[in-house]
C-alpha cells in the first residue's frame, strides 16, 4: 500500500457505505421518476392517417396543463386529503394505543398479541380488501345482516360510506404495522426513566402519556410520513372494490386515474400525474417533517 | 437484421419495467413508431419445429390446444391462460407488444380489435397461406369486424372466434307465478318489471362494470358509437337512438325497478340469481354458460326469448362481446399462427370443445350448425336454447364499427353508470360527457376528429 493511494481510498470508502442505499435509489426511485418526467413532456403524433405510423413529440407542459384541468383531478385529490385526514390520526391513535398497552408492566401475552397485531399487514392488499369486500356485501356478509336485524342499515359499499369502508381496510391493515415501530421505541427507551417516574407517584397513565409519548416522538413523526405518502397512493383497495361496489370510479384515487389513463394509452399524461403526484407526497412528507420538528431544532 | 434495434428498445425498457413497478405509469419505448404496418406481407411457412405462445381466456382452451399439438407435432402451441381481457390481459398484452415481449398469438375482442392495430400490434395475416379465402367460412359481420370494413384491400389483422348475439334469459317459473309472458317489447319489459317490483324482485341489475353490456343494447337500435370518415373519426355515442336507450334505462332506474348496487359477475349477482331476486339477463349467447355455472339451484328454470324490441314486430338483436384469435406483430412465425387460428375457430373438434367448455358461439358458419347447438339445454328445461341465438346472429346490425380507443368510452361509460347509481345525473348525461371525453381521448392519440 503506497503513500499516495491513502487519501484517495479515505474518500472512496463513504460511498461505499452509501452504496446500498444509494445504488437502489437510484435504480427504483431517480431513474423512474426521471423517466416518467420525460415521458410527461412528450406525447403520441402519428403520419400516414389513422393505422399510420406513430412517433413521440415533444409537447412541454401541455400534458400537465391537460390533467390538472380535469374535473377527475380535483375530485382524486381532495378525495385522499380528506381520507388522510379522517384515516391516518384514527389508525395512529391505534397504533399508539396498543403499543403502549403491550408495552406497559401488568401486559400479559406480549408475544402473542404482538405477532397477533401485525398479522393483518402480513396479508396481501388484494387479499384483505377481498375478505373484507365479501364482509361488506350486503347480500353476502354476515355483519349487515347482523346490523340489519339491530334495525341499522349500513350500506357499506354505497357512495356515501364507501371512502370510509376503505379506510377501515387500511386501518385493519396498517395499525399493527405503525405499532411495531412505536412499540421497537418504546422498548428502547432505558428502564430507569419509568422507575423514577414511579418513585415520583406517576401512574400508568400520567407514565405513558407525559412521559414516554413525548420521548418516542421520533418514532410518531416517521409513522405519520410513511401514513402520508401511503394515503396518496391509495390503489389496491379501491381497485378491488370497484369490481364489486358501484360507487367507485377509475378515476377515484390519484393513482387510480394514472392507471387508468395508461389501460387507455394516455401514457403521456398517465407519467404527468404520477410526477405530480411524487411531487405533491415529496412536498407534504416534507412539510410534515419540518413541521413536526421544528420544536426540536 | 432488425434484431440490434431490437436490443437496444429492450434496453431501453428496463427503465420502463421499473417505472411500472413504482409508478403505475406502464411501458416503455415511446420514441420510435412501434407501427409495423402492413408493409412487410410476405407470409411463408418456417422450415423445422415451430413453437407458438399464445394467450387466452376461453374456459377449456386447453383441450383444444392439446389436439392440435397432438396432431401437429411440428407447431406446438404453449398456451398461458390469463384473466379476461378488460380484467388486465389487454393491459399486459400492451406492455408486453411495447416491451417486444408480445406471446404469437392472443385473444381479442372485436371491440378491442382497432385499439391495438393502432398501436401497430397486429400482424397483416392476408397473405398467410388459406388466409383470405377462409372469408366465405365466417360469418358477414365477423369478417368485415376483422378486416375493418375494407373488404381485403386493407389486410386482414384476425380470425373471427365467436360472436355475442344477444337474447333474453329469464326466470320461466317466476314469470310463470306472477302470470307474465316473456316480454316482446321494451315497453312490455318495463311493466313486467313493476310486477315483479311488486313481488320484491328485480327484473335486472344495472351496473357499472357493464358498459359493454349497455353497448350491445344500443346496438340493437342501431345506434353506433363511431363512424370512420375517410381518415377522421366522428364520435356519434349521443344521438337519438342512443338518447332513446338511455332515458328508457333512466326511467328504470328513477322507479327503483333495477337494482343499481349488483356488479356483473360478482358473487352478488349469482346469490340474486340463485335466490330468485334478479330474474332476468340480457345477454350474449356465451351467457348460457354464466347461468349454468353460477346459478346451479335454478337449474330447469330458466329459459331464452328474443331480445325485447323498440317497436312492435322489429327483429333486431344486439351483440355483446365475442373474440378474435389475433397474431401479434412481434411474431416470427405468422404462417403457422396464423394456420393454428384458422383451424382453431373452424375445425369442427376444436369448436365442439371451445363450445361445450367455453360456452362460445362460433363465428364460422359451420359452428352454427354443430349437434351441440342443435340439441335441448337441460339447464334450460330442455329449450332448444341456440335457436334463439342463430336467429338473433342474422338479427345484428352489420354496420357497427368499433372505435379505436374503446377502453377509454368504456371508462367513461362506466364511470358515469356509478355516478348515476349514486344518484349524480342522468345517462343522458352520461352519453353526453362521454361523447365529448371520447372526442379527447381520439386527439389524445393524435387522430382526427369530425364533427
Amino acid at each position: 500500500m503506497s503513500r499516495a493511494d491513502r487519501p484517495k481510498r479515505r474518500t472512496l470508502a463513504p460511498y461505499g457505505f452509501l452504496a446500498p442505499f444509494f445504488v437502489p435509489f437510484v435504480l427504483f426511485t431517480l431513474l423512474p421518476v426521471g423517466y416518467a418526467f420525460w415521458q410527461s413532456l412528450h406525447r403520441t403524433a402519428r403520419t400516414g392517417g389513422t393505422f399510420g405510423r406513430t412517433h413521440s413529440v415533444f409537447s412541454g407542459l401541455d400534458q400537465y396543463a391537460d390533467v390538472v384541468r380535469e374535473p377527475y383531478f380535483a375530485d382524486s385529490v381532495l378525495r385522499v386529503g380528506l381520507f388522510a385526514l379522517v384515516q391516518i390520526p384514527v389508525m395512529l391513535l391505534f397504533a399508539l394505543v396498543l403499543a403502549l398497552l403491550l408495552d406497559s408492566a401488568v401486559a400479559r401475552l406480549k408475544r402473542f398479541f404482538r405477532l397477533v397485531y401485525f398479522v393483518p399487514y402480513g396479508i396481501p392488499g388484494v387479499v384483505a380488501a377481498l375478505m373484507w369486500a365479501s364482509l361488506y356485501d350486503p347480500r353476502l356478509s354476515p355483519i349487515t345482516a347482523l346490523l340489519d336485524s339491530a334495525g341499522i342499515r349500513a350500506d357499506l359499499l354505497g357512495p356515501r360510506l364507501m371512502l370510509w369502508s376503505i379506510g377501515n381496510v387500511v386501518t385493519w391493515t396498517y395499525t399493527g404495522y405503525n405499532m411495531l415501530i412505536l412499540y421497537s421505541a418504546l422498548q428502547a427507551l432505558p428502564a430507569d426513566i419509568e422507575e423514577a417516574a414511579r418513585v415520583d407517584g406517576a401512574n400508568g397513565w400520567t407514565t405513558a402519556l407525559r412521559i414516554k409519548v413525548p420521548l418516542i416522538r421520533p418514532a410518531l413523526v416517521l409513522t405519520g410520513v410513511f401514513s402520508i405518502i401511503g394515503s396518496l397512493q391509495l390503489f389496491t383497495e379501491p381497485q378491488v372494490f370497484r369490481s364489486i361496489s358501484t360507487s367507485v370510479t377509475s378515476t377515484y384515487t390519484p393513482n387510480l386515474a394514472a392507471y387508468s389513463l395508461t389501460a387507455g394509452d394516455d401514457y403521456g399524461g398517465a407519467a404527468a400525474l404520477s410526477v405530480l403526484l411524487a411531487t405533491v407526497t415529496f412536498a407534504l412528507s416534507f412539510a410534515f417533517l419540518r413541521l413536526t420538528t421544528r420544536r426540536q431544532g | 437484421m432488425a434484431m440490434p434495434v431490437r436490443m437496444s428498445t429492450a434496453r431501453r425498457c428496463l427503465a420502463g419495467a421499473a417505472v411500472l413497478a413504482l409508478t403505475a405509469v406502464a411501458g416503455c419505448g415511446g420514441g420510435g413508431g412501434e407501427g409495423d404496418g402492413a408493409a412487410d406481407s410476405s407470409c411463408r411457412p418456417a422450415p423445422g419445429k415451430v413453437t407458438l405462445q399464445y394467450w387466452s381466456w376461453v374456459p377449456g382452451m386447453d383441450q383444444a390446444v392439446r389436439v392440435w399439438n397432438a396432431e401437429h407435432p411440428d407447431v406446438q402451441v404453449k398456451l398461458r391462460t390469463t384473466p379476461a381481457g378488460n380484467a388486465g390481459t389487454y393491459q399486459n398484452m400492451s406492455n408486453a407488444l411495447k416491451a417486444h415481449k408480445a406471446p404469437d398469438l392472443g385473444q381479442i375482442e372485436y371491440d378491442s380489435l382497432a385499439g391495438f392495430r393502432l398501436k401497430g400490434g397486429l400482424k397483416d395475416i392476408q397473405r398467410c397461406p388459406q388466409v383470405a379465402e377462409a372469408q366465405s367460412k365466417f360469418v358477414d359481420w365477423t369478417w368485415s369486424q376483422v378486416d375493418f370494413g375494407a373488404h381485403g384491400k386493407d389486410g386482414v389483422w384476425a380470425i373471427p372466434q365467436d360472436t355475442g348475439p344477444m337474447a333474453l334469459y329469464y326466470r320461466k317459473d317466476i314469470f310463470d307465478k306472477l302470470h307474465l309472458k316473456a316480454p316482446t317489447t321494451w315497453a312490455e319489459y318495463e311493466s313486467d318489471a313493476r310486477v315483479l317490483k311488486k313481488a320484491g324482485k328485480y327484473i335486472t341489475h344495472f351496473s357499472q362494470t357493464d358498459p359493454n353490456w349497455f353497448t350491445g343494447l344500443l346496438w340493437q337500435n342501431k345506434a353506433t358509437l363511431f363512424e370512420r370518415e375517410g381518415d377522421a373519426w366522428k364520435v356519434t355515442v349521443d344521438r337519438p337512438e342512443s338518447r332513446q336507450v338511455a332515458d328508457y334505462w333512466q326511467k328504470l332506474i328513477d322507479d327503483k325497478l333495477v337494482a343499481t348496487d349488483l356488479q356483473g359477475f360478482s358473487p352478488a349477482l349469482y346469490k340474486a340469481w340463485n335466490s330468485g331476486e334478479v330474474v332476468t339477463w340480457i345477454s350474449a349467447a356465451w351467457g348460457y354458460s354464466t347461468i349454468r355455472d353460477n346459478a346451479a339451484a335454478t337449474k330447469g328454470k330458466w329459459a331464452v326469448a328474443p331480445m325485447p324490441q323498440w317497436k312492435a314486430g322489429d327483429q333486431r338483436a344486439g351483440n355483446w362481446g365475442g373474440s378474435t384469435t389475433a397474431v401479434f406483430s412481434g411474431s416470427e412465425h405468422p404462417a403457422e399462427a396464423a394456420e393454428f387460428a384458422l383451424w382453431l375457430n373452424t375445425d369442427p373438434k376444436a369448436l365442439e370443445i371451445l363450445n361445450r367448455s367455453g360456452g362460445l358461439y362460433p363465428a364460422a358458419k359451420a359452428g352454427l350448425t354443430l349437434p351441440a347447438l342443435k340439441k335441448p339445454v337441460s339447464f334450460y328445461g330442455d329449450q332448444k336454447i341456440f335457436d334463439v341465438f342463430q336467429q338473433a346472429s342474422g338479427e345484428v346490425d352489420t354496420d357497427f364499427t368499433w372505435g379505436p380507443t374503446m377502453t377509454d368510452t368504456y371508462r367513461f361509460l362506466s364511470d358515469g353508470t356509478s355516478d348515476v347509481a349514486a344518484g349524480k345525473g342522468t345517462l343522458g348525461d352520461v352519453l353526453k360527457r362521454t361523447a365529448a371525453d371520447s372526442a379527447d381521448s381520439l386527439r389524445k392519440q393524435s387522430l382526427d376528429v369530425t364533427r
